[in-house]
């Protein structure tokens, strides 16, 4: 009962706009993809 | 300073610490002191980690090394991204469950006392010696340039931070950190602008761009691999995330930011907020450095940019020498702005001889400057032996000094000032949370009632403060300011993560052999920082690394002792 009291029910914790927490890492790792994508293509440009 | 700035300056600093103070009076009981009561919201974390990671140091340093080096330093956040995501998944709930303080109560529960307390101290002497940096790096440089009293200018900062930490606790931290954030970001914004607004009318944003590019300081990313090189995409990442797993996952004054959270939900959005701005937060403040770079092709800037320091030379025997040095600089930044001006146009015509015609005659002039540069810091070196020779830190400071108007030289001061009182705030916090929680309940006085460790949060948080102070007044100049910080991060870092990661990830491994494992590893990342030549982001990788190693050696035989002692 204790431990079942102690853990925080994280199904009752879903991320804004996402379905799944899942979602909302991959968009925190597709943000830094696209980031570095893009400052690739600046160095590139502005060599 | 003029009226006016005084008038913003104090304005926005005493405003922050009025609503600090007003906002979380009456703290009653330790939970909500070092928690926050379990309230806060997702927007108030997020913006909290922000402004704790975001030191005056990052707004005094950042566009100086963007001004020397290009913007290349963006990189080292590369791996902070993916680190928010491991510590979402693994770290958050496991502090939620067990209803934590402070990280390292954790380390008792998986392994035993000493590791938790090992762990602690390693904290508190890391974070202590950074407190005190984190007030001195822009006291010291604030007070050159503006000629105010470092004393008091330690003093002011430190007690500013004190009178509401103390009082509020966690919440009055976090509460703070909004404003300061919004005045930092919003000061830099406006710097931002202005400093493009200054270039000459015939150079467009485009231009600025290309001539900043052309000049070798829009290398964002440089996917080549040297392990001597401090940034790179690979030491960014593998280095970056180690270091951002460490501080993230357990530094005190990051994790007490989100276990102030109503919930799982809340602490982890706020940390993935962090994860997706914070990249872009970097480059803003590479890129207005590398702007203020560009100001300076059509403006003559300072022979060397900490005047004060020049100054001084002149009081010596070797002012003819400077004299003849300025005349050269003054001589080359003639032509030098000529010489912009033709790359300017050769950019716009897209004939690609042409551009690298000016662009060879750009280089060649910019060479010169750097030689007569190097000529100045070794006459100041010699005319003034005390006097420190890398002027960087003083590169943005300098341009809002002397280029901006009235009101906002005290908006971007009140930047630098909410800065260094937003990661000072939280590192008092931490330290006093830590010493309260790991030490002083733990091992020293068990049985008190919550109002005796409630009071003694408090005082150890005046004491730490105290203590920062002092530090700072009597630290000496490091090389570079954000530079120090880092390494001193980088050096203690990695043998806590390495703790952390056996806890989180390595079961087999018991107290006994990841104590002595921490030891030996510290011991190996101390070898590395005096006597090799390895970057210091990669102390990240070898502390942590090296703990698991001999963690996993040491239990294997200390296992094959007890399985014969209990045979």
């Amino acid at each position: 009962m204790k431990e079942i009291d102690s853990k925080p029910n994280e199904e009752l914790d879903k991320p804004p706009f996402f379905e799944s927490w899942k979602s909302m890492y991959w968009l925190v790792l597709g943000n830094l993809a696209f980031l570095i994508t893009l400052f690739y293509i600046i160095t590139r440009i502005y060599s | 300073m003029r009226l006016l700035d005084w008038i913003v300056l104090l304005g926005t600093l005493g405003f922050i610490v009025s609503y600090g103070v007003w906002k979380t009076r009456g703290s009653k009981d330790i939970e909500g002191y070092l928690k926050g009561d379990n309230s806060m919201k997702w927007w108030t974390i997020g913006l909290s980690i922000m402004a704790t990671q975001a030191s005056a140091i990052t707004f005094l340093s950042t566009p100086g090394q963007a001004y020397e080096d290009g913007m290349r330093f963006v990189q080292f956040y590369f791996g902070l991204p993916i680190a928010m995501v491991i510590i979402s998944i693994t770290v958050i709930p496991i502090f939620y469950r067990l209803k934590v303080y402070t990280a390292y109560e954790y380390l008792e529960s998986r392994f035993d006392l000493k590791t938790r307390s090992l762990a602690a101290l390693l904290f508190l002497v890391q974070r202590g010696l950074a407190a005190g940096i984190t007030i001195y790096a822009p006291a010291i440089i604030l007070s050159t340039i503006l000629g105010w009293n470092l004393t008091v200018t330690n003093l002011l900062i430190g007690i500013l931070v004190i009178i509401y930490t103390v009082s509020g606790g966690t919440k009055a931290v976090s509460v703070t950190q909004k404003q300061q954030m919004a005045v930092m970001m919003g000061g830099m914004l406006v710097a931002g602008f202005m400093v493009v607004r200054y270039l000459p009318e015939s150079v467009s944003f485009g231009d600025a761009v290309a001539v900043a590019g052309k000049m070798g300081k829009m290398n964002v990313v440089d996917f080549s691999f040297d392990w001597n090189d401090r940034y790179n995409f690979w030491s960014g990442l593998t280095g970056g995330l180690f270091l951002s797993l460490s501080y993230f996952g357990t530094d005190q004054s990051q994790v007490a930011r989100y276990l102030g959270g109503k919930s799982v939900g809340e602490s982890r959005l706020g940390l993935l907020f962090n994860g997706l701005l914070k990249i872009p937060m970097q480059f803003i403040i590479l890129f207005i450095g590398v702007m203020v770079f560009v100001f300076y092709q059509f403006n003559q800037p300072p022979l060397f940019f900490n005047e004060a320091a020049k100054d001084k030379v002149y009081a010596t025997e070797f002012a003819p020498e400077m004299e003849a040095l300025e005349a050269q600089h003054t001589t080359l930044f003639n032509q030098k702005q000529e010489a912009v001006h033709g790359l300017v146009a050769a950019l716009r015509t897209d004939d690609e001889s042409a551009i690298a015609a000016a662009q060879a005659e750009v280089q060649g002039i910019t060479d010169a400057s750097k030689a007569v540069r190097t000529e100045v810091k070794s006459l100041i070196a010699k005319a003034t032996p005390d006097a420190e020779t890398k002027d960087t830190d003083y590169v943005f400071i300098s341009f809002v000094m002397k280029y901006l108007p009235a009101g906002l030289v005290g908006l971007l001061l009140a930047v630098i000032f909410s800065a260094a009182m937003s990661s000072t705030a939280s590192e008092l916090n931490a330290l006093a949370s830590t010493t309260v929680v790991d030490i002083y309940k733990r091992s020293v006085k068990k049985d008190k009632d919550n109002f005796h460790y409630l009071r003694a949060s408090r005082l150890f948080t005046a004491a730490w403060g105290t203590l920062a102070i002092i530090f700072a007044t009597y630290a000496s100049l490091l090389d570079n300011l954000i530079q120090a910080v880092n390494i001193i991060g980088s050096i203690f870092y990695g043998t806590i993560l390495g703790i952390f990661l056996v806890a989180f990830y390595v079961k087999f491994i018991k107290g006994h052999a990841v104590f002595i494992a921490a030891l030996l590893a510290e011991a190996v990342v101390l070898y590395c920082h005096f006597y090799t030549d390895i970057a210091f982001l990669w102390f990240n990788v070898i502390g942590c690394v090296a703990v698991v190693v001999f963690g996993a050696i040491l239990q294997f035989f200390i296992g094959q002792k007890d399985d014969r002692l209990y045979a």
